[in-house]
């Protein structure tokens, strides 16, 4: 009876992923604006009605709540069947490839910044500037010195962490909106030195940055007559996952629950005994290295990096994404993340007036919804600390 | 008077200055283990800076005070917790955001041995841990509010105010300090809910072998249940020690409460 009944939910869950896969190729295969607004409008309302009559589709929301390894298998085989896929069904395919890895690099960044600003409630306003760093480094270690990528993509994050912790010392025991100036002056300072130093390349930045090799195989190699971005996207949703494993290990731990005190009531963490001050650079120097290898990924795929790919409009970007998606929970921080790097693309004229829309969006939220996307999200450590009531 | 027990708190002429004014002047109070003291005087005497000053929130100016015969002059907050002070604060100072179990588990920080790596590679060590304080925590919540238990992974904002304390005496007690301070833990209660938190504090003494309480209260009845002995301030000097019958009766503390006879 029970696998008969695991069968159902079993086809129920792929079903709905397909359905939905299929339907986001059909969104980027829309040519038309108004379509697209008329699409998304049905989509914000299917969303929204959904919620208003939470309790009629509780069922079937619950297969979904209640077989989680099921979900997450169908969508990992989705995304990893994607690049295969999608050049029968999208038009512009590589395109979209390429802006499916952007919104990956995007993925990392974002959940290193959770750490540190979502988690910690620490306002890195220089989130791009250590990517920049990541890049540069990864980019000059490759360019000037040939070394493999083996190499390059950790050190991306390992010096961007070594900045951070540089970075950390004016920062050691500063307060809040303080925190956050220090941060914002830091980020400009790397950004001019970018600019005005030679060994960098000034403004104009490093070009020709080798792509990424391993054990022999070149990235530019094209697997199967696909395009070369596809070693890319395997790479970087590599990347992704292992983000998102590490983000979610330290959220359900002693480090996530630390780090939320230390955010939410910071003196009464201190009298538990907590070194808020530690913790701070801790969580700095860790969202720091996701931050960087994220940089270093950039700077191969693309091959050319300067000085103003990483300015503070870019910071105020990641920010948005972190907000949006709501402080310390990585499943909203993803999704916004995916809405804000994929939405634009489309609609190009979100893209001309794209850092409007979004200094607005970082004033309404706070305002409206400042838990983001989702709600309460209890830590739950694991399935066997928080057993459900049957 | 104390016989035999043994002193685990003491301060010495502490001062504390705030550029010119004197928020606790020459303060010499002793605490012996398993006691409860309670601590009054009318608002602003300097009893939360007594408090503060005892966890380390501010630095004294003067004087001296030690810990288990360690002094914790010019020690940081985080250091002073380590060595068994915990506290409950006038207006609560709770994670709203969390879970009551986030809340109480973060009382015992100090007793956590499953860190920042083990949270990446040894998650078998971090989940039997975190299972084990659990069951503390669902221990302690069966002394004061049973009805907690099943709210676990519930936000803490959702509670009324009498639960929320009941939750910050939960995470002042988890660690298993040895010197617990409240701060008037019956402010902002009905008399239903004072009668409640009196019955609270006493289970916090059955229920926990060797801890002494300091208890700061503006509600003497609560004062007078829960304390062994009393000491009165004013205006950051003490004014009177001894029994509650005898401090109440004191003159000054009169005057300092109610006023000079004309």
């Amino acid at each position: 009876m029970k696998r008969n009944f695991n069968f159902i939910n079993f086809f129920t869950i792929a079903a709905v992923e397909v359905a939905i896969f299929f339907l986001v190729m059909v969104f980027f295969n829309i040519e038309s604006v108004w379509t697209l607004v008329a699409g998304l409008i049905l989509v914000v309302a299917v969303v929204v009605y959904a919620k208003a009559c939470k309790r009629q589709f509780s069922s079937f929301t619950g297969i979904f709540s209640s077989d989680k390894r099921t979900v997450m298998g169908v969508l990992l085989v989705l995304l990893l069947l994607y690049p295969l896929i999608s050049p029968h069904m999208i038009r512009q395919n590589t395109y979209w490839l390429l802006i499916l890895i952007q919104t990956g690099i995007y993925i990392i960044l974002a959940l290193g910044l959770n750490i540190q600003l979502g988690s910690t409630g620490v306002l890195n306003l220089a989130v791009a500037a250590f990517y920049g760093i990541g890049g540069y480094t990864a980019g000059l270690l490759a360019l000037r010195l040939g070394i493999p990528a083996i190499i390059t993509i950790p050190m991306g994050g390992i010096v961007a962490a070594l900045f951070g912790m540089i970075l950390y010392v004016p920062l050691y025991k500063t307060k809040g909106h303080y925190m956050a100036l220090v941060t914002l002056a830091f980020g400009y300072m790397i950004v001019l030195a970018l600019d005005n130093t030679e060994f960098t390349g000034g403004p104009q930045g490093l070009m020709g940055i080798p792509e990424l090799k391993f054990f022999g195989y070149s990235f530019l190699t094209k697997p199967g007559g696909l395009h070369f971005y596809t070693n890319y996207y395997y790479f970087t949703l590599f990347f992704v996952l292992l983000a998102v494993l590490i983000s979610y290990r330290f959220y359900n731990s002693w480090v996530g629950l630390t780090l939320a005190t230390i955010r939410d009531d910071e003196v009464a963490a201190k009298c538990c005994g907590v070194n808020s001050n530690i913790w701070k650079g801790i969580s700095f120097i860790t969202g720091n290295v996701m931050i960087g290898i994220a940089g270093a990924i950039y700077a191969h795929m693309i091959g050319f990096i300067s000085p103003h790919n990483f300015s503070f409009a870019e910071s105020l970007f990641v920010v948005a994404m972190v907000i949006l998606g709501g402080l310390d929970n990585i499943l909203g921080v993803i999704i916004g993340t995916i809405i804000l790097s994929i939405l634009p693309e489309k609609m190009r004229v979100i893209t001309e007036y794209r850092i409007l829309i979004y200094g607005i969006l970082l004033i309404v939220i706070p305002m409206f919804r400042p838990s983001g996307l989702f709600p309460f999200n209890p830590r739950r450590y694991h399935s066997s600390v928080a057993k459900v009531n049957d | 008077m104390q016989n035999n027990k043994k002193r685990i708190f003491s301060c010495k002429n502490l001062e504390m200055n705030f550029g010119g004014l004197y928020a606790l002047v020459d303060i010499n109070i002793d605490i012996f283990e398993n006691e409860a003291v309670g601590l009054i005087g009318p608002n602003g005497s300097g009893k939360t800076t007594f408090f503060n000053v005892i966890t380390g929130i501010y630095k004294a100016t003067g004087g001296n005070l030690y810990f288990m015969d360690e002094g914790l002059l010019g020690k940081e907050t985080y250091d002073i917790a380590k060595k068994g002070i915990s506290r409950t604060y006038q207006s609560s100072r709770l994670c709203l955001k969390l879970t009551i179990l986030d809340n109480i588990l973060i009382g015992m920080y100090n007793n956590q041995t499953a860190g920042y790596f083990d949270a990446l590679f040894n998650r078998k060590k971090l989940i039997a841990e975190v299972k084990t304080f659990k069951e503390r925590a669902i221990e302690l919540l069966n002394v004061f509010n049973p009805d907690l238990i099943d709210k676990l992974f519930n936000p803490m904002g959702e509670l009324p105010q009498i639960d929320r304390r009941r939750v910050e005496i939960c995470r002042a007690m988890a660690g298993e300090p040895k010197m617990i301070l409240l701060d008037e833990p019956s402010a902002g209660m009905t008399p239903d809910e004072t009668a409640e938190m009196m019955d609270d504090i006493k289970k916090v003494r059955s229920s926990m072998k060797n801890v002494s309480i300091i208890i700061v209260e503006h509600n003497m009845s609560v004062i007078s249940s829960v304390s062994e002995r009393v000491i009165a301030i004013n205006f950051g000097k003490e004014i009177a020690r001894g029994t509650y019958e005898e401090v109440s009766n004191h003159p000054d503390v009169r005057e300092a409460y109610l006023g000079k006879e004309v």
